[in-house]
């Protein structure tokens, strides 16, 4: 059978799509590990990204910081976290909470970067102006450079959930599961169809959340602005 | 098993980079300009890419020297593929080889019993004009550890112990043991542990990871390779294989037949008092010595040699 048959016959095997091991079980392991990371990626990234782009205070430092979850490769996340969480929790301390650490700390640089520079993009006449009509700063905010900006951070948000989306597969190597369990699976059997096709299903995901958060960005341009941009510039 | 298939491709470009890098071919072989020089032929030893395997190379070209042989040496080639290749091409004419693993490779039939499988695969190296001399005790194999205490407390020290208290234990399992015939469907039909009903984390066997989780207690029973560096650190209890379920793994010379051809008897017994002393114990030792404490290969396979009363 051909290489390609063969990793077809992976995907039609019934054993495949049921039981402990099946495909669906993995993704949802995937999708649930990344959801979960993307969601508290932003929730740490998206305040500190908003308070240095509006004061540009501390800027240089927390980029610095947020970076760090950058430069240390992912796999070093997990081997620094996996020893912390099985100290702190045994059995609950393998899988999940390793990964989920490593993940968190890939996604909030994007993140940070984005709405920061989203946010200093925004043109200062614009807030000028807003603080001329009596605008708090917290109103400047939310009224005025967030909506400006909301492309720009999204786009931080997008390219943070593919990335997490894509590597969320290193949980198989603390055992969480995750497609990445079957390209282990494949490794320690020398079952290379089975390495493919898992490696089809994470590009996949990684396509579709793509595919979703450039919906969402284009999306989260705000209604004013996409006027403007639609019939062109304001006539002077 | 430790050897990453996935690189076997990687590998065969190496092989091909190597056996192009080799000008003129059988003029330069080792065993040619050796015959020539007469009395001891010079040694080429090679290794596949990883520690152990370049760490027992090393202790046998140095064994080799010590009793008045040149040794060149290749170590860390690559996946078995690579270094067959360079066997086959005279690159190198002496390697280490795991007795399971070659015979598989060479399409011989393999089993617990080290005896048979090294005859199985003499009768394939022949073929090939390669000769395989005496194999160590010692083997390097998938196996099952515990906890110190938890073999205390359950008096634990064969597989067949295991095999009564399995279901009250967390096991560390490789991804896809169900689908490895040495593993899930192994363990159910000779010790009768059925993998399915057990408490399972599925982490990759001979890791770190694995390692770590026995020793913080998130497993009980971890899925490792015989001579992990990790069981000596830990101080984990390897539980005897005494129904015969993995593959004989253990270590012996593979050497040309030419250049048996052109050594003196001291070249086989040189080889021979080497493996008879590598036990997997003695490995696990030298595992930890060069991946532990970063000790050179050159300097820990000095230091086990002249412990072991070799050099």
């Amino acid at each position: 059978m051909s290489f390609l048959g063969e990793v077809a016959a992976w995907f039609g095997d019934p054993a495949s799509w049921a039981g402990s091991n099946s495909i669906p079980l993995r993704a949802w392991e995937h999708v649930a590990l990344s959801a979960a990371s993307l969601a508290v990626a932003a929730a740490i990234a998206l305040p500190v990204g908003l308070f240095i782009g509006h004061t540009n205070r501390g800027a240089r430092i927390a980029i610095a910081i947020a970076n760090i979850g950058r430069a240390v490769p992912s796999v070093g996340w997990l081997g620094i976290a996996l020893p912390i969480t099985l100290a702190l929790f045994e059995r609950g301390g393998l899988g999940f909470l390793p990964a989920f650490v490593a993940l968190v700390a890939l996604g909030i640089p994007p993140i940070v970067t984005n709405t920061y520079a989203g946010l200093r993009e925004v043109d200062a006449d614009l807030l000028e102006a807003g603080r001329g009509m009596g605008m708090r700063e917290l109103q400047l905010l939310g009224r005025v450079e967030v909506p400006i900006a909301m492309p720009v951070i999204m786009a931080g948000v997008r390219s943070s959930a593919v990335t997490i989306v894509a590597t969320a597969t290193l949980a198989a190597l603390v055992g969480g599961g995750t497609l990445g369990d079957f390209i282990l699976q494949g490794l320690y059997v020398n079952d290379h169809p089975r390495i493919f096709g898992a490696a089809v299903l994470v590009a996949l995901l990684a396509l579709l959340t793509e595919l979703a958060f450039g919906f969402l960005q284009r999306r989260s341009i705000s209604p004013g602005l996409r006027s403007v941009t639609d019939s062109g510039p304001l006539p002077g | 098993m430790r050897t990453n298939r996935m690189l076997a491709l990687g590998a065969v470009l190496l092989a091909l980079t190597i056996s192009a890098c080799t000008p003129g071919g059988g003029s330069t072989s080792p065993s040619a300009s050796a015959s020539a020089s007469a009395a001891k032929p010079t040694v080429t030893v090679g290794s596949a890419g990883f520690d152990e395997s370049a760490l027992v190379a090393e202790i046998y070209a140095q064994a080799l020297e010590a009793h008045g042989y040149t040794v060149n040496r290749k170590l860390q080639l690559g996946e078995r593929p690579v270094v067959q290749a360079a066997l086959a091409a005279n690159q190198v004419n002496l390697v280490p080889e795991y007795l399971g693993g070659l015979a598989s490779s060479l399409g011989a039939t393999i089993s617990s019993d080290a005896q048979a499988t090294f005859d199985a695969m003499q009768v394939k190296l022949a073929a090939k004009g390669l000769v395989a001399l005496n194999y160590s005790p010692g083997t390097d194999a998938d196996g099952f550890v515990v906890r110190q205490e938890t073999a205390t407390t359950l008096n634990l020290a064969t597989m067949s112990d295991l095999a009564k208290v399995a279901d009250q234990l967390v096991w560390g399992l490789a991804p896809g043991c169900p689908d490895n015939p040495v593993c899930g469907p192994g363990l159910k039909s000779t010790y009768g542990i059925d993998i399915s009903k057990l408490q399972v984390e599925s982490l990759p066997a001979c890791s770190g990871q694995m390692a770590q989780s026995l020793n913080s207690s998130a497993i009980d029973v971890a899925q490792v390779c015989t001579t992990q560096p990790d069981i000596q650190t830990f101080n984990f209890v390897l539980l005897k294989d005494d129904k015969g379920l993995q593959p004989a793994q253990n270590i012996a010379p593979v050497a040309r037949k030419d250049l048996l051809d052109a050594a003196p008897d001291d070249f086989e017994a040189t080889l021979n008092a080497v493996s008879a002393k590598l036990t997997t114990a003695e490995l696990t030792k030298l595992n930890v010595e060069v991946s532990v404490n970063q000790v050179s290969l050159a300097d820990a396979a000095h230091q086990w040699l002249t412990d072991n009363g070799l050099i």
